[in-house]
This record gives structure tokens, sequence and C-alpha cells, in this order.
């Protein structure tokens, strides 16, 4: 049975009736029709006749001509043939019911375009999420722009931003007595690890160091309890109390409302919890902060061995200024006295201060760190750039889809525009309805965005999941959210609305069958706009292979040491209370207890952490002492015991390993690597030759040299470094590595278990395999690529969703050309090999251009990838491959189902 | 002058195959074609349009009515007002017709 009603009821649209009069006609009509149909079938005309007597039996612009007046009382709006009524608002209000009216009789269309919406949105707002967090809106204080950071700078170093340290704690104490700039000027060191003993347990904990008028100075409250008094931050170790934050006392104190007064051990160190920092604090870095708080005279008891007499010492550079300026101060002049100050610091006091000055930035500025900072922003850019072009690809696809819509309402529009409707009230019109589209899609992807960012993050490493920032969802992104989906409604609704409002008038209410050629020039817009798409979502193709195999050959870079059959655990025997004398006999012990375990090669201790180290400056080498400040030597210094060479697979070059007789009072040695040796001693001996430790007074003599590993990154361009042996450098703290037999996953708990053992008060939450290591070197590489990855699908999927639709569509427009060809004796190949042809034209050029965008790119970040050149055939090969293949598929579907059409059927189409 | 009267005449055929019992539109316009012996045609086009207008002055009303075994239609029933507008168009018609008929002299024919 022909399906009469819907037929009827799109040409009812144009009468913008309430949908249930609407109904009610098409019913009436449709029963009409049925029952005339009925009727010559019963009287022996063929089915398909009956169907063509029927048809010609409705002239649908007559009717909607006759109906027009009299349905006039039905309409609750006024028709578009009216004139604009003056009122924006009320314009607007109007058109809105009438665009949600639209848009809900074509659901197919609306579905589809606002996924479309919501998928482009949505990726960028998970994107701007996090660029929001990190980078817009990180810090969670009362008037963040009047806030700075302050910095022990050298400006003899040409003041490089990432020169800047931070200040003694005397320094800081003369800067906030002397100055006249700021209301506040506070400190806070770095997050420090410490051991919480609590009950029974011992875990490893983040604790920052800060001055007593830290929280004070930012502008922040309690949640609950309250912060430090002043009182409390004036003589050393008088008031062991300290403040949790919010994860903390959440995760580690499940969330107790008595929180307040309870003890809790830090160090061995009893503390009294006096309050909770409120939620979504996590100190001023934007990444990474710390589980909780303790006044500055406890620093003694949190601060590491290298750092000793932290309020005493002006050498010990531990915190970093915060400040907020005083009324009507700018930067330039707060900057200009701290300066002014720094050098009467340096003038008195010129053992320690000689050289240094001080640097002021914008505290937003300082949150992001100064490394980071660069990397982050880069990145986030990127990220942006990327999304960008997702969103793009999303709104061209739903200008396609509007396009083809607009053809299927010429006589829509040309009855409005007949009963007077102007063409600007028509393009506002239309334009209404792309914005709802667009907010709709908007409300959609604010949601898949939201989710997006929570299941990006919650992929973060779980051992620093408590310290790392939240992804913040703030009016921030709100507003970004909503202004891009508006923006992009009228993005892609402008053109197809001016070409509609073109509609020749006259032309398209005769046209009986809409569908009779001249749409060429329609999909001439749609046909660029399907080119651009392929285009750009073979260049994300291409940018997620590149960075896909990059990493890939990051993988395969062989770090310098063992990483497969090695476990590493940092531990912190200083802080459970030992002495000096206790703890080399536990890192002894613990060697010795270790080695009898079955599965373990062998043990040693390290002071760093594989790829977590950082190059000091102040190398001396005998010989070479008159070096200017621009060119002093820096390099990875690392504590090790013995047999670390060998637990770490780290082959020696020349000279010795460490042994049992290099200890304290023995001459004091050095093991350097193979990059070190040939820079300072080309075409020489290394052995024998003397280098002195930044800091220290007394030059070392090189015993060994080892081949250079990795130490920060990587695959990072070689760097020197230089190794100390245990027994002559007393750390408190240090690195377990352990080189196993077999996989190290099964030995972990042997190592726990021996360890508690030994002492059940260390705490051993960090135990890892190499592997893993290696995992979290490359855990923000990983995550950009597999966001990379995702952008780039979805861009292919949303561009093959707009190829389907084109190619759908001009098949629909050229039915009866088909039905033509097919009764004139085309064969089916032959139709099928017509359309294919048309949309793989399309394909391919939008490939070409694709592959030469992706050229230019790949040579722009040639420099961020690894291991691979800038132009590599695989990725563009792959990339071109994998979209001709789902492009073939989107294009030959539509073929298919036209090559397969009933010529009768199709001749017969309107 | 012609549209006129033809829009007149065709409500009045309506009002009067409505008189006696509630028809449906196909009823309607196959009654006209009918007993008209094909001189008469409503177009759909022209014939719902017609009895929309109609319902919107009150003169009949429309109401969907459903019987076992047959889709839904909407039947269409004089008012008391259509009833009146009927004897008055009736009038109006005779005496229309007989002004032509003097005129062009059919009777004498």
């Amino acid at each position: 049975m022909p399906d009469w009603r819907s037929k009827i009821q799109e040409r009812l649209t144009s009468l913008n009736l309430p949908p249930a009069r609407e109904a009610e006609i098409a019913e009436e009509l449709s029963a009409h029709l049925q029952d005339r149909y009925d009727e010559l079938r019963n009287s022996g005309t063929p089915d398909e006749e009956a169907y063509r007597i029927v048809t010609l039996e409705l002239p649908y612009t007559d009717l909607l001509a006759e109906l027009q007046p009299i349905e006039a009382k039905y309409r609750e709006v006024i028709p578009e043939g009216e004139a604009a009524s003056g009122h924006l608002m009320a314009d607007f209000r109007r058109d809105l019911t009438y665009a949600a009216r639209v848009l809900r009789k074509t659901p197919s269309f609306t579905i589809v375009a606002i996924l479309t919406l919501a998928l482009g949105i949505g990726a960028n707002t998970a994107v701007f999420t996090i660029v929001n967090t990190f980078l817009l809106n990180p810090l969670p204080v009362t008037s963040a722009s009047r806030m700075v950071a302050v910095n022990t700078s050298h400006p003899a170093k040409t003041g490089q931003s990432s020169d800047l340290r931070p200040i003694s704690f005397l320094n800081l104490k003369d800067y906030r007595e002397k100055n006249r700039v700021f209301s506040s000027l506070a400190g806070y060191s770095s997050p420090m690890a410490a051991t919480l003993s609590y009950g029974n347990d011992s875990h490893r904990v983040f604790v920052e160091v800060v001055t007593g008028n830290y929280f004070g100075t930012l502008g922040i409250y309690p949640l609950m309890g309250r912060f430090f008094s002043s009182e409390e931050d004036m003589k050393p170790r008088a008031y062991p109390v300290v403040v949790i934050g919010y994860a903390a006392w959440q995760g580690r104190f499940g969330a107790a409302s008595d929180i307040l007064g309870r003890t809790i051990k830090l160090n061995k160190v009893v503390f009294t919890i006096i309050g909770v920092a409120p939620k979504g604090f996590k100190g001023i870095n934007a990444v990474f902060g710390p589980d909780m708080w303790v006044p500055s005279m406890m620093a003694e008891q949190m601060l590491p061995t290298q750092q000793q007499n932290p309020l005493k010492d002006r050498a010990v550079l531990t915190f970093t200024g915060v400040a907020r300026l005083k009324p009507g101060v700018p930067l330039s002049q707060a900057e200009a006295e701290m300066k002014t100050i720094a050098n009467e610091l340096a003038q008195e006091y010129p053992e320690t201060n000689e050289g240094q000055s001080v640097a002021l930035r914008p505290l937003t500025e300082a949150v992001i760190g100064t490394n980071q900072g660069q990397g982050m922003l880069i990145g986030s850019f990127f990220l942006m750039t990327i999304v960008g072009f997702v969103l793009l690809i999303a709104c061209s696809n739903v200008a396609n889809l509007q396009l083809a819509r607009a053809a299927a309402r010429r006589q829509e529009i040309a009855v409005r525009m007949a009963l007077g409707a102007g063409r600007t009230r028509l393009v506002r019109q239309l334009l209404t309805e792309s914005v709802l589209l667009g907010f709709l899609g908007g409300v959609l992807g604010f949601f898949f965005g939201y989710e997006g960012c929570q299941f990006l993050w919650s992929l973060r490493p779980a051992e620093f999941a408590q310290n790392l920032a939240d992804p913040k969802l703030n009016a921030n992104v709100f507003v970004f959210s909503l202004v891009v989906s508006l923006f992009t409604g009228l993005l892609f609704g402008i053109a197809p609305a001016l070409r509609s409002s073109r509609t020749p008038i006259v032309e398209a209410l005769k046209e009986e069958t809409r569908t009779l050629g001249h749409s060429l020039s329609r999909i001439t817009i749609a046909n660029v706009l399907l080119v651009g798409q392929v285009a750009v979502s073979l260049v994300l193709l291409v940018v997620a292979a590149l960075f896909l195999r990059s990493i890939r050959s990051q993988y395969a870079i062989d770090p310098g040491f063992e990483t497969k059959n090695l476990a590493i655990v940092m531990l912190y025997p200083g802080q459970a209370g030992y002495d000096r004398t206790r703890i080399e006999q536990f890192y002894k012990g613990m060697r010795d207890r270790l080695v009898t375990v079955p599965g373990i090669a062998s043990v040693s201790w390290a002071s760093n952490l594989p790829m977590w180290a950082h190059a000091e400056a102040g190398l001396t080498i005998e010989g070479q002492e008159q070096r200017k400040k621009s060119e002093e030597i820096s390099s990875v210094v690392n504590t090790i015991d013995l047999d670390y060479f060998s637990t770490m697979s780290i082959p020696l070059v020349a000279g010795r390993d460490f042994s049992q007789n290099d200890r304290e009072g023995s001459a004091p040695v050095v093991i350097v690597n193979d990059t070190l040796a040939n820079r300072y001693w080309p075409n020489q001996d290394p052995l024998s030759k003397r280098l002195q430790l930044p800091g220290q007074k007394e030059f070392r003599q090189v015993v060994g040299v080892v081949k250079t590993a990795n130490y920060q990154t990587l695959g990072e361009p070689p760097q020197p470094c230089v190794y100390i042996p245990l027994r002559q450098t007393y750390s408190d703290s240090m690195v377990l590595y352990v080189k196993t037999e077999r996989d190290p996953a099964s030995i972990l708990t042997a190592v726990q278990s021996e360890i508690r053992n030994l002492d059940p008060a260390l705490a051993v939450d960090d135990l890892r395999t190499g592997t893993k290591v290696i995992d979290q070197a490359l855990w923000g590489a990983k995550m950009g690529v597999g966001l990379l990855g995702v952008f780039g699908f979805l861009a292919l999927g949303l561009a093959s969703v707009g190829l389907y639709g084109i190619v759908a569509y001009s098949v629909n427009q050229r039915r009866r050309e088909i039905g033509m060809r097919m009764a004139l004796g085309a064969g089916q190949s032959s139709v099928l090999g017509l359309i294919l042809r048309q949309g793989i034209t399309l394909v391919v050029s939008g490939v070409g251009l694709g592959l030469v965008l992706s050229t230019l790119l790949g040579r722009a970040l040639s420099k961020t990838l690894y291991g691979i050149g800038a132009i590599d055939p695989l990725s563009l090969g792959g990339a071109s491959l994998v979209l001709l293949v789902v492009a073939f598929v989107a294009c030959y579907l539509p073929a298919r189902s036209a090559s397969h059409a009933d010529p009768l059927v199709a001749l017969r189409a309107t | 002058m012609e549209h006129e009267w033809k829009k007149g005449s065709a409500e009045l055929l309506i009002l009067s195959l409505l008189e006696k019992q509630p028809r449906h539109g196909y009823d309607i316009g196959k009654l006209i074609e009918l007993r008209s012996g094909g001189v008469l045609y409503f177009h759909i086009a022209s014939l719902y349009p017609l009895l929309y207008r109609l319902e919107n002055r009150g003169w009949i009303q429309g109401r969907w009515v459903e019987k076992a075994n047959q889709r839904r239609r909407r039947y269409y029933r004089i008012t008391t007002e259509g009833q009146r507008v009927l004897a008055q168009k009736r009038l109006s018609w005779k005496e229309f017709v007989g002004a032509v008929n003097r005129i062009t002299g059919v009777e004498h024919a």
C-alpha cells in the first residue's frame, strides 16, 4: 500500500500548522487517495497505473493555495509571509517555535545533525576543559591577577626563565620584612615525599612546607578547622600542626567528620591535624599538588638530608615566593624594588647571595611551571587545532545535510516567499533553525566532552591520582561550549540559508517534480565541502599515524639500562627516624637479605629514580675552572651503592667499579659516563682526572667510565652523568634496585615482605617494574597519541557519513536519469560505475589535497617526532588507504542501491 | 462572477448531500460525480478545502468515526445553522436558475 500520508504531510509543512491539525488533514486526504486507489484497482487498473492516476489527481500547489487562507485560524503563529513584527525578541521566539517544529518533523535529519555536531563540540569541550584546568584558570584563589610568583634568579645567565630557583628561608624573610610593594609575601616548598604513619600503616605522601601566611596570602578559607596562625610559625619545632588536603581527607581518612585534632606521624614526628583545605585546592602548581601542608618551622623534619638547615642556611633554596601586590602597585614597580632589596642582600651576604637576584612573574604564568608550561602550551594549542578541524568537518557535514534538505524544501520556501516573506526574514528563520541545531548539539556535546574528560582523567597514573589536579568544569567551559555551538550553528547554516533564500519562486512552485536536474550548483558547494572534509580527515589520520609511529620507535629505544628484569622501590629510611649508622646498616642489611631471595640476581641502591633525574649545574673540572658562568657544566649526579652497574646492566667502558674500599676516609672517587669523558677530556685518558661536584669543596678522582644511558627522557641527547659511591656520600632516602632472573612482577611481593620484615614502619607504596618506569615516562606521549587517534578516527567517521550522505543524495536526485539509462539498456554494473566514479573522484581529490597538507604539516612537526622522517611513507600510505577503503564503502552503498533500483519505479519517481 | 457562482453552487451541493445523512469526503465527491452523470467533478484539492471552510463557518461539523474492519474516516453532518443556510441557498438558487432560464428561453425550446 502506497504511503500517501507521509507524502502529504511533507507538503503540508509549509502551511505551518499545529501538528495535530496537520496530521488530521493528512489522514483525511490519504484516506481519500487510498479509496480512489482501491477503486481503480478493483476496476481492473494495474497497480502502477492506479498509482500514477491517483498521484496526478492531487495537485499540491492548488491544495496548499486553497488551504492557506482557510487554515489560518489554526496557526499559532503568524505565517512566515507576514512581515517582521518589529519586535526582535517576538520574532525570535516565533522563529524558534517554528524551527523546533520543523526539526521535529524530520527526526532522522535532526538526530544525525545533532549527533554529528555533538561529537565535534564534545571533542572541543573535552580539550578545552583540560586547557582551562591547567592553563587558563588553574588557581582557586581570590583575585589571582594580583598575585605574583617570586623566585631567585641569576641575571648573569641572561635571565632565562628556566633558570628560576626557589628562595632560601632567610632571604624570603628579609624580602618579606623589607619590601613595601606586597600586602603579603608567603613561601612554599615543592611537594616533598614523606612517610605518613597512621594506625598500623605507613604510606608515602607528599607534603608542602609553607610559611604561616601562605593560605592567607592566597585568600582561601579552610573547609574545616583552620589554617596556620602566625604563632605556629615562629619557633622551630614548636608547633607540629598539619593541614590536610580535601582528597587526602576523603581518601586516607575516610572523610571522617572528627578529623580535627587527630594526630598522625609524618617522618616519625607526631603532628596534629588542625584543618582541611577546600575541595579542589591542590597547591599552586597546576599539575601536581601535595596531600598536606606543614608550617615552615617544621621544615627540618620534612626536607631530605641534602637540604640541611633550611631555616638557617641562605644557600638552601627551598621556598618559592608567592605574593599579593598592594593595590595600585604595578608588577614592574614591585620587581624594581625587590631587585634593589636583592642587591642589598647580595652585598650583605656575598658568600651565598652573590650573583643572585630576584624575578617576579604573574602567578598565573608561574603555576604551570616553566618547563612543563612550554610543552603544555604547545600541546594544548596543537590539540585545540586538531579538534577545531574535527568540528569543521562536523560543520561541513551538517551544512551538506542542510543543502540537501534545502533542495527538498524548495517548494516550502517558495510558498513562503510567494506569500511575501522577505529575504532577510527568511534567512533569519533558516539561521534560527541552524543555531537551534547547534545549540542542541552543544548541549549533548557538553556532556560528551565532560564524560570524555572524566574518562581521560581516569587513565592517569593511579599512584599520583590524589595529587594531580582534577579537570575543572566551570563557567569558562560552559561559556566556551555555548559560544562554540552557536558559532557552529551560524557557520554551517549561513551558506545553505543564503542559497535557499535565492530560490526562484515561480520555477519552484511549478516544479511538480522536484528532482529534475539543475541542482548542479547545489552539488558544487557540497562537493567542495566534501573534498575539504576528506583532506582534513586525511591530515588528522596522518598526524595520528606519525605520532603513533614516533611513540613506537620511542618504545624501541634502548634507554641504556635494564628494564625487563628490573624492580625498583623508593625508600625513605631517614623518615622512619633512623640515625645515620642505622640507615647505613639498613642499606647493607637489605642488600644482604634480598640477594638470598630466589629469583633475584643482584641488588643495589641509588639516589636517582630512572627517568626522573635532573641535571645539576656547577660541576668543576680540574684544570678547566676558568669558565664563564654561561658555560657552567651541568651534569646528572647519582649516588650509588655497590653492584649498581651490574644490576642496571650498564657496561663499564674503562677503569673499575666502586669497591668496598671506597668508603669514608679513603680517597674520594667518581665514575663518569663516556659523554662527560669525551666532552671534557677529548682524546685524553679520563682515568685519574679530577672533578669537583656542585656545592662540594673536595676534588674527586675519576676511577671508571661507563656507557651513557637515558636519565630524563627516552631518546634524549646524551648528557653527562657523574656517579659517586654511597659510602662516601650519605643519603637518608634511596631507591632500591633489584635485578631479577624472571618477570619482576612475581618478585615484587617477596621484596615487599622482606622490607616489612626488616622494619614495618617503612612506607613501601611505590614498587615499580622497569617496564612500568618506561610506561610512565611515555604516559603523556601515549595519552597524546591516543587522543590524536580518537580524533583522527572521529574525523574519518564524520567524513564518511558526509560522503555517504552526499552520494546518497545525488543518487536520489538522479533517480529519473538512472531509471532512464537502465530502461535504455544500461546494465547494473555501468550504473554502479557511474555513481562510484562520481564519489571516488571527490575522494581522490580530497586525498591528494590531504597528502599535500600532511606533507607540509609533517615538516612542521618533524622536531617533535622521534625516529621517523617528516615524510613518512608508511603513515601517509596507511592513512590514505584507510580513508580510501572507508570512502569506497560510503560511496558503494548508495551506488549499489541505485543500480538495483527498478527502472519503472525510478522513472516514476517524483 | 463565474467563480462566485461556482463556489456558491458547490456549497449548495455539499449541504444538500449532507441534509439526510452524514457522509465522508470521498463519498461526497463520488456522489457529486455520480448524480451529475459525470458532469460535475470535484478535485480533491478543492473538495477538502471547501469542507474545511464550511466547517469553519459552522454549517457542517466533522467527526472521526471508526467502524469495524474499516479505516477511520471523518464524517460530516449538517448543523442547524447549516440547514438554515441550505434552505436559503436553495431558494436563491431556484430564483437564479429560474431567472436564467427565463432569459435564455430554455423552457420554450
